[in-house]
């Protein structure tokens, strides 16, 4: 019994640290760390912000695999809902950025002064998209 | 230190079609006031139609015709050893229906993409167990959470592409900058060896 349990508490560490380095290595390539820290000018605070997603993914997966119960004002999940927004927001830019969409459209289809608009586009489909899936597509 | 002249490329310049280029402006010069004079006048490269938009002129072909010129001199560069030419060949005028075209087209695809993308990692069902776990609402639809979410993703896009802030928050390049910038680069260096004659072995100079 004893090693079984053993068996199963590696197993957990290793499939847990895969998944950890993973996430870790996945915010890495598409540098979002840097860019808020860029924008804020906070270069000595990087520590801080590391153990911010260290504990954030921790948080969240007691959260979402224990059914913790908490009992908050529905108001404050705006709030929650936002900064989840910016943040899924931002991994959507840096996607655009590392598969380098912009400079070839910008190149091949001679539209750089048009970039910004161009931007614009996605920006604005991305929020339309999103609010047209919760509103209207998944059904009255 | 009186015979020698200094020069230093340009990185890149942009001409005009079939017009002669001249020493003066694809370098900077040092040189005796009347040499000065004379060389900044020299012309280095006549643009036919053949060279379509680029044209790389490499140090050596420069210093050969100089030194042509003054033979007793000693020719310094200083910096970059080639210049890249960009001839200004008129570019045909987008429609603007074609702009529109590409804007729709990244409107609507990046639109369903991030409906995809929902329905990929099961959107719905996490945000409804969390709406539930953190409020003890079961909510079919929890919009509380959704719309701000969705409006978070456009804030969060702009924040990465810095582009609202046109004044810049900072003097540091946004990475779109970056992109281009590397982008640009990449297509120069390319450039420089393919099209430039003194590295791809082929010679002839004619101006």
């Amino acid at each position: 019994m004893m090693f079984k349990y053993c068996t199963v508490i590696f197993v957990a560490l290793a499939a847990g640290s895969a998944v950890g380095s993973g996430f870790v290595a996945f915010i890495a390539v598409l540098g979002i760390i840097p860019r808020l820290i860029q924008l804020t000018k906070s270069e000595n605070m990087l520590m801080y912000f590391e153990w911010a997603s260290i504990l954030g993914v921790i948080a969240g997966s007691f959260i979402g695999l224990h059914g913790v119960q908490f009992a908050l004002p529905p108001l404050l999940l705006i709030f929650i809902g936002l900064f989840f927004g910016v943040f899924v927001g931002m991994l959507a830019a840096a996607l655009y950025e590392v598969l380098n969409v912009f400079p070839i459209i910008a190149k091949r289809i001679q539209l750089e002064g048009k970039i910004y608009a161009l931007m614009t586009a996605i920006v604005l489909g991305k929020v339309f998209g999103s609010l047209y899936y919760w509103l209207g597509f998944l059904g009255k | 230190m009186e015979k020698t002249i200094y020069l230093r490329l340009r990185y890149r310049i942009t001409v005009e079609p079939e017009t002669t280029v001249y020493l003066a402006q694809i370098a900077s010069i040092i040189a005796p006031v009347e040499i000065k004079r004379v060389i900044q006048a020299l012309p280095i490269y006549k643009i036919k139609k053949a060279d379509k938009n680029t044209v790389v002129l490499d140090a050596i072909s420069i210093i050969e015709k100089i030194s042509t010129l003054y033979p007793g001199y000693d020719i310094q560069i200083v910096g970059p050893n080639h210049t890249i030419i960009n001839v200004l060949i008129e570019k045909r005028k987008m429609p603007y229906v074609f702009f529109l075209l590409v804007w729709l087209l990244l409107f609507i695809g990046s639109g369903i993409s991030i409906m995809n993308f929902h329905e990929d990692v099961s959107m719905q069902v996490v945000q409804q167990k969390l709406f539930y776990s953190l409020t003890g609402i079961w909510e079919e639809k929890p919009l509380l959470f959704q719309i701000p979410y969705s409006l978070g993703l456009g804030i969060g896009m702009i924040l990465f592409f810095n582009h609202i802030f046109k004044r810049k928050i900072n003097e540091e390049p946004s990475p779109m900058e970056l992109e281009m910038f590397q982008y640009q680069q990449s297509i120069d260096q390319y450039l420089l060896i393919k099209e430039n004659k003194e590295s791809s072995g082929s010679k002839n100079d004619d101006v």
